[in-house]
Formats: structure tokens, sequence, C-alpha cells
């Protein structure tokens, strides 16, 4: 009898640690870092914690929370800091928190959390005003307080931090679609139907062009006035983060590891797509003259104009977070190592190296 | 191995199956449903399998010899069990048969689950994975994000339908329930004395629990993969006539 016990005592733990194992999983780890900087501090999103980061040696600066994790908490999203002094992160986790940190010493201003799901994407802050795009398809827009002023439901899971000319808030979805947002009216203007899933921004050019990679492993652009895609450049593979805009040029990588150079004119490539040592998730970093790029495979890229690869720098683990930079420091923010941020110079060689304790 | 055998075959089915579905406007649930009669089609031998062996198990109550010796060693426990074991192996009957199926069921579950997870992608890492694990027959970037809305369900959350403002977990009701019905439809009449067949009631009153428990905790697609596999058994064994109707009445055997 005994034995009969011990057996399917034995079965049920077994299979409830291997499915627990899965979910929590799938909880703690479900995404990579978000990644900013000013001109003193560099702040990460890096799951249970946020981490302020004194450029200058790469030494902690603060941490939020301050002591204990919250096991509900899940920082990812890519810190945002506003005109009026503020930072905001956004969690990932269960209790669905924005919030909005004083960046001199981590302490929180105020937390809204009251929307229906997880946030993924940054928020877009413009003056007195924070557009917040949640997982639940609705744009949340508060004041600078933090207080709740309305919601739109766009449609779709949005993932991405939405970009504005001024007016017009441009948001991309998951539901393969842009849609055109008027905070004024508080109405969807007009849509334009993707060829696949926009997990990324759209990049916007000064003559009213969106730039936006998808699923369907093209770029597209689309004129604001017309509301129609102008070109859609193909890729060769699913394009994670927004293009970065240089001049007439667009930069963008994609999951088959190639990185492309476009022209915004009619998105012909300006030369043949280069092949780093691995997939492309991040956007591009523009500075110095370079452009830089980590993959998948843990290596950095400091690319030129013309397609030259300058220097390649392996930092580790994963580079799947968009590199920021700060003065002169470049930084990346690898997955699956000890070392969370990892600060380059322009020639690519490291700085200073940041390991949360344990 | 375990990523390459179960859990990326098992999500590309899955997918492939959603694909399918376009024509009633891509449903996962149906997908799930679709996904469990294809599983249970291919444990179909196992199954039938467990049937012989539960039907070895009613005749062997009513055997002269195996009556014999539960009368003869009802005092002497230790040669009781290795006389009935003789009596297993002389006629080729599992004792454990009845439990097989339910324990076969394990790994397809745990790949069930993290398939359905992977699939659903709620998460930029989780939808890098799934997009690590597509098959390049598969052009799923149509169809990605999943719509994981099933009935009043979100496939990839565990299920609850508020009642008079309580938050009632009734698909893990529901899978109790046929879970229960199914593991007695199967369980072989026994003696007092048999220990197998005490083993195997003991686990038609455990496993639905357990089975009840997951279905409350994890994602409810894995529910609607217990209900409609415990649906399908009870049909399977209704259909072929060796379900054990009198089971399901407390006290009868």
């Amino acid at each position: 009898m005994k034995l009969k016990k011990i057996f399917i005592l034995t079965m049920a733990i077994l299979l409830s640690v291997l499915l627990s194992g899965c979910s929590s999983a799938a909880l703690q780890t479900n995404s990579w870092s978000g990644l900013s900087a000013d001109t003193e501090k560099a702040y990460l999103a890096n799951g249970s914690f946020v981490y302020a980061l004194y450029l200058s040696n790469g030494s902690q600066a603060w941490q939020y929370p301050a002591e204990k994790a919250d096991a509900k908490e899940s920082f990812f999203a890519t810190p945002v800091l506003t005109e009026d002094g503020q930072l905001l992160i956004a969690s990932a986790g269960a209790n669905h928190s924005l919030v909005s940190l004083n960046p001199e010493n981590g302490t929180s201003n105020w937390v809204f959390d009251d929307a229906e799901g997880t946030w993924i994407a940054s928020p877009l802050a413009i003056g007195e005003y924070i557009y917040a795009p949640n997982t639940d398809g609705k744009i949340y827009v508060l004041d600078s307080n933090g207080n709740f002023l309305w919601a739109k439901a766009i449609g779709g899971a949005l993932w991405a931090q939405p970009v504005s000319d001024g007016e017009i808030i441009y948001i991309t979805s998951l539901d393969h679609h842009l849609y055109a947002l008027d905070p004024g009216r508080k109405e969807v203007l007009w849509d334009v139907e993707l060829t696949g899933a926009a997990p990324g921004s759209a990049a916007l050019d000064t003559d009213g062009n969106l730039y936006i990679g998808s699923f369907g492993s093209v770029l597209s652009a689309i004129d604001t006035q017309s509301h129609k895609i102008l070109w859609e450049a193909p890729l060769d593979g699913w394009v994670w983060d927004a293009p970065s805009l240089d001049g007439t040029t667009l930069y963008v990588g994609d999951l088959e590891g190639s990185f492309h150079s476009i022209d915004t004119a009619d998105g012909s490539e300006n030369w043949a797509p280069i092949k780093p040592n691995g997939p492309i998730t991040g956007s591009p970093l523009i500075t110095n003259d370079l452009i830089v790029i980590g993959t998948e495979s843990g290596t950095a890229y400091a690319i030129d104009q013309d397609g030259s690869i300058v220097w390649q720098q392996a930092i580790g683990g994963r580079l799947y977070t968009a590199p920021a930079q700060s003065g002169e420091l470049i930084l990346f923010s690898p997955m699956e190592t000890d070392s969370v941020l990892v600060a380059l110079d322009f020639d690519g060689r490291q700085v200073w190296q940041f390991t949360p304790a344990k | 191995m375990w990523d390459t055998y179960i859990i990326i075959p098992m999500t590309n089915v899955l997918l492939w199956i959603y694909e399918s579905t376009e024509l009633i406007g891509f449903n996962f649930g149906i997908a799930i449903i679709l996904f469990t009669i294809l599983i249970r089609a291919i444990t179909w031998p196992l199954t039938a399998q467990q049937l012989k062996g539960t039907q070895g198990m009613q005749e062997l109550q009513k055997d002269k010899e195996w009556l014999s010796i539960q009368k003869k060693n009802k005092n002497d426990k230790e040669k009781l069990a290795q006389e009935q074991m003789r009596i297993y192996k002389e006629r080729g009957i599992n004792p454990f048969g009845s439990c097989l199926p339910t324990l076969i069921q394990f790994p397809v579950i745990i790949g069930l689950y993290q398939s359905i997870i992977r699939s659903l992608a709620a998460t930029p890492l989780s939808l890098l994975n799934m997009s690590r694990s597509l098959y390049s027959f598969l052009d799923v970037s149509k169809v990605i994000p999943l719509n994981s809305k099933f009935l009043w369900m979100d496939l990839g959350r565990p299920e609850s339908l508020e009642v008079f403002g309580f938050a009632l977990p009734t698909l893990a009701v529901v899978v109790v329930i046929t879970s229960y019905i199914q593991s007695k439809l199967m369980t072989p009449p026994s003696n007092p004395g048999d220990q197998s067949a005490a083993m195997g009631n003991m686990m038609s009153i455990y496993m639905p629990f357990l089975m009840g428990y997951f279905a409350m905790t994890f994602a409810s697609g894995l529910a609607l993969y217990f209900i409609t596999s415990n649906l399908l058994g009870i049909a399977q064994y209704a259909m072929m006539g060796k379900a054990n109707w009198s089971n399901l009445i407390p006290g009868r055997k």
C-alpha cells in the first residue's frame, strides 16, 4: 500500500515539477533587456530589476526595486526618459504596472496598474501626455502625474513604442496593421494593412513617410498623407525592430541574419546585404559615421555607410537588445551571460562591463 | 533532444492544423481538438492493448484458479502476490495495463503544454523561440500571432468563469468528471485482496484530481486537450462495447 502511494505521489510531483518548470521559466524570462541612456547614466530593464549605472565606470547607481524583487514584476521595455525628468519603466509581469521613477535615485513617483494586459512596449511621452500601448490592444493615455485620462482600443497586441509627428500617433500592431491615432479626437483616423505582424516601431522621416518592418519579411514605406503603401522591399527574414533612418537611407536587420541598407526613395538596396554571424533583432545604432548592430551569436559589428565591416567584437551571450549610445560609449546588453551590460568605445574595445550582484 | 523530437514536431503540427482552420477564421481551440484526435489515433494501438488487458483482468475475476489462490492465500499477502504474478505471466496479462494509457499521456501532456505556450507566444522571447521551431514548409507569418481566444477562454492562460462574482474553474471541474468517468469505465472489477486492481482503483480516484489541478493551474489549452481526450476515450470504449458502466455506480462491482 505504501509503495502505491509513493508511486502515485512521485508521478504527480514529477509532472507538476515539469509543468511548473515550463511555466515559471516562461514567466521569468519573457523578453530581452530594454536599454537607454542619458549623458550620465545607462538604464537597463533586466527582468526583476531596473538598474541605473554610471557611464563613467559601469558602477551601479541604484536599482528598482531597491531591495527584494517582486515576483509579479518583469521589466523588459526600454526605459523612457521624459522631458520633465521622469524615467518610465513598464512591467510585463502580473502586476501590469507602469512606473515613473526619479532617475536620480530610483525612487517611485507614481504607479499605474489598471491596464488589462502586460506592458511589452515602451510608452511615448510627448509634453505632458504619456501614450502607453498595451498587450491588451489598447493605448492608455496618462498625464505626467500618472493620472489616467483615456484609453482607446486599437486592435491586436501592441508591442512597439508609438512614433509621432507631434499631431498624430502612429502605432504598429501584431494584428498586421499600422494605425494612425488622433489624440485630440481620440479616434483612429486610418489604418494600413501590413504583410505580417509588426512587433517593432515605425521609423518616421521628415517628409511624413513611415517605414515599418514586419514578419512578412518586407520593409514597407507608407505615405501618411495618402495612407498608401509607397513601396515594399523584400528582405530575407522576419524584421523584429524598427529600421534606423539616416538621411535617405534605412538600415535594417532580419532574423535570417542579413543586414540591409535601403534607399527611402524606392526601397532599392544600396549594397548587397551583409551577412554577419547571426540573426539580428535590435534596431541598428547610427553613430559617429558607423552603423552598429548586435547579433544573436553575441558579436557586435560596426559597419560603414558603404557596407564594409569596420570592426567586430565578440561580446558573448545573445545580443537581442538594440545597442544604445551615450557620449563616447556604445552599450550592449547581452542575454544569457553574467554581464548584463557591456560598454565599448568607438573602436569596439571593451571599456567596462556590469554584472549584477547575486 | 526533447525539443527536437517532441516540442518542435508538436508545435509544427499544431500550427499546421491552425493554418488549416482558415475557413472558420483561424481557431486555436479547434486546432487543439483536432490535434487531440490525431494523438488519439496515433495511440490507438496502446488503447487497444489496454482494452485487451482490461478484458483479461475481467475474465480473470471469474477464473477458478484465480479464485482459488485468493482463498488459499488470503492470510499470506506475499504468497498471494507471487501467485497472482505467476498467473499474470502465464496468461500474458499486464496488471498495469489500465494505468499505461494515463502514464503514456504524461510526455504528451508536457509536450503539448510546451507546444501550446510556444505556439501562442505571448512574449517576445517565446515568439522568437517559436520562429526557430518552424519547419520550412510552414509559412505562418500570415497567421502570427495566433488567435488564443476560444469560447470564453484565453487558451494561453488558466481558465475561470465568473458566476455571481466568483471565479469558478469550470474546465477543471469538467476535466475531473470526464477523467473519473474514463478511468472508471476502463477499470476491471476486483476482489478485495487484489493489490494490482486496488492500485488501478486508486489511480482512478487520484488521477482525475491531479488532472483537474493541472487544468486549473496551467494554460486552458491543456484543459481543452484533457477534456477532448477523455471524451474521445469514453466514446471509444463505448463504441467497442468495452466500457464497464456499472463501475460508475458507487458500491457496485
